[in-house]
């Protein structure tokens, strides 16, 4: 479970990212974050795995405070959620199998157990035969999908996407999100940020919509449909 | 264990990636530890030197004239049963007379001139081995010379005193030069570790959000640095033993006393084991405090 206690952030002074944000996200929920370019969805996002702190406000996950988490064991929370970037934040020097092995690599994992999950995630993303390449002789929407397949191998808990069919066509955002949801079915947390209407369309799930750093609505499924 | 593999797999390829820092650093560490060695090496020659020397501790003492041989006989007998003493031979006034003209046959007429040998009676005393320059040896030398049929004493003790005094001096400057070098040494380290840290500042931050503790992001700079400090005290190690092989040829053009000083035979291993662990040890810290004020967040 996430929950935001009037949770402010303020990159700079008098404006406002987000504004007294108050949300509650039960576990195994599925939820679209929307809003225009510049509404805080990924302040949002930032928030919850704290590579953003908050101006003001709490953010609990599973009860707990997350400002109260020191840096040093920041790793245990963060271990939890699979993060898919806006910006991919993929390793330049490193292929795209290492890329994706690095959450199993850092927890220390054996060699033989990080080959079959790295597999595994790779042919669920489609990418099995670009694994060696490097990310930047890759196109976008392979890199995009390099950092889900990352997101994923580590069997997190949480799933935060930050616009993760970005870069996607159509047909391609559809099968991401088929495979988000089979996830989901799993009782994993999905979080996705996205402005794409016509996905959130597709996919009725619970939505949540921000404007100018304001929660402005929150549909749950049912409502959508 | 993979850690310490990938790390020092990262660390190598870091290494060899900023070749023109890598040299450098190692160079200034090499260059460092080579001084140090140097040093040690001279040090460790004095000390050999100064055994040397003191090995042969005799003391002669010179008796007043007319003293009472009763006396001079208690003496002798006490110094004959003291721990310390090897030997002792006494030498009369007579025997001192023999002696000189063995020596000097051609001054053996001014003695012609004196009724009674001009020579004082003496005893020669030899210390055992495993005392050499002790203390207790000093002490109980003092105690002789206070005698008052005692006439005047000389030692050989003052060669070991006179290589000990330059040993001190020569471990100050030792110390003082290698002390500074050592310094640079860790600011150069420090600084390379830091321009790493920087270097790879995105890659340490995306770790960081997929979840690797501090201690995983901290390993392989310091491994890095450990291997700075260990290739570089390598080199050192290798050039300090080609000095010492190829010294023997110079050392017939210095002057004699260092000949006389120095043992070329001995290369002494131990000091390739300090040079060793020493530059590890230095490459190992400088990193441990740069990865500490460089990798906060
Ligand atoms: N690091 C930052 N420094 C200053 N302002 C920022 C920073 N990140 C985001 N902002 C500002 O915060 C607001 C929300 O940004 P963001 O959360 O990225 O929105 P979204 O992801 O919905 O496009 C924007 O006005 C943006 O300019
Ligand atoms: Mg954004």
């Amino acid at each position: 479970m996430i929950e935001f206690y009037h949770v402010s952030k303020q990159y700079v002074k008098n404006q406002y990212a987000l504004n007294d944000i108050n949300l509650t996200i039960e576990k195994g929920e599925f939820i679209f974050l929307t809003g225009a370019s510049g509404a805080g969805k990924s302040t949002l996002l930032k928030l919850a795995f704290k590579e953003e702190l908050p101006s003001k406000g709490q953010i609990l996950i599973d009860s707990f405070n997350i400002n109260l988490i020191p840096e040093k064991k920041l790793f245990k929370l963060r271990r939890n959620i699979g993060i898919v970037f806006q910006d991919f934040k993929l390793l330049t020097r490193r292929t795209i199998y290492e890329n994706i092995a690095i959450p199993l690599v850092i927890r220390g994992e054996r060699k033989s157990v990080i080959d079959k999950r790295v597999h595994s995630a790779l042919s669920l993303v489609g990418l099995t035969h670009r694994r060696n390449y490097i990310p930047e002789h890759v196109s976008g929407g392979e890199q995009q999908r390099v950092a889900i397949a990352r997101a994923i191998v580590g069997n997190p808990k949480i799933i935060i996407a930050d616009e993760p069919t970005g870069n996607l066509d159509t047909e391609l955002s559809i099968e991401i999100l088929k495979i988000f949801e089979r996830i989901n079915a799993n009782g994993i947390t999905i979080i996705i940020a996205t402005h794409d209407k016509n996905l959130i369309k597709m996919f009725p799930k619970r939505v949540i919509r921000l404007e100018k750093g304001r929660l402005i609505s929150d549909w749950s499924k049912e409502e959508i449909l | 264990m993979s850690l310490i593999r990938t790390s020092l797999h990262n660390a190598i390829k870091n290494i060899a990636r900023n070749k023109l820092i890598s040299v450098l650093c190692l160079g200034i560490i090499a260059f460092t530890l080579l001084i140090y060695g140097i040093f040690n090496y001279i040090s460790f020659n004095l000390n050999l030197a100064t055994r040397e020397f003191s090995k042969s501790i005799e003391a002669i003492f010179y008796f007043k004239d007319n003293v009472d041989i009763n006396r001079i006989e208690n003496l002798i007998r006490r110094v004959k049963n003291n721990l310390l003493v090897e030997q002792v031979t006494f030498n009369s006034k007579n025997q001192a007379e023999t002696n000189f003209t063995r020596q000097f046959p051609e001054l053996k007429y001014i003695l012609t001139e004196f009724k009674q040998s001009p020579f004082p009676a003496s005893i020669e005393i030899t210390f055992k081995l495993e005392y050499s320059l002790d203390t207790k040896i000093t002490s109980f030398l003092d105690e002789i010379e206070r005698m008052n049929i005692i006439d005047s004493k000389q030692l050989n003790t003052e060669w070991a005193k006179k290589i000990m005094t330059i040993k001190k001096f020569i471990s100050i400057v030792g110390l003082f030069l290698s002390s500074i070098l050592l310094l640079v040494s860790i600011f150069i380290i420090y600084n390379v570790i830091k321009l790493n840290i920087l270097y790879r500042k995105d890659e340490i931050h995306i770790l960081k959000l997929v979840g690797a503790t501090n201690w995983y992001i901290k390993f392989p700079f310091i491994i890095e640095g450990a291997l700075l400090g260990f290739f570089g005290s390598i080199m050192a190690s290798i050039i300090l033993f080609g000095l010492l092989k190829l010294f023997p040829t110079y050392a017939t053009f210095m002057f004699d006393l260092i000949k006389g000083m120095i043992n070329v035979e001995i290369i002494p291993h131990f000091i390739f084991i300090r040079l060793i662990v020493l530059g590890t040890a230095i490459g190992l810290f400088s990193s441990l405090f740069s990865t500490q004020h460089f990798l906060k967040t």
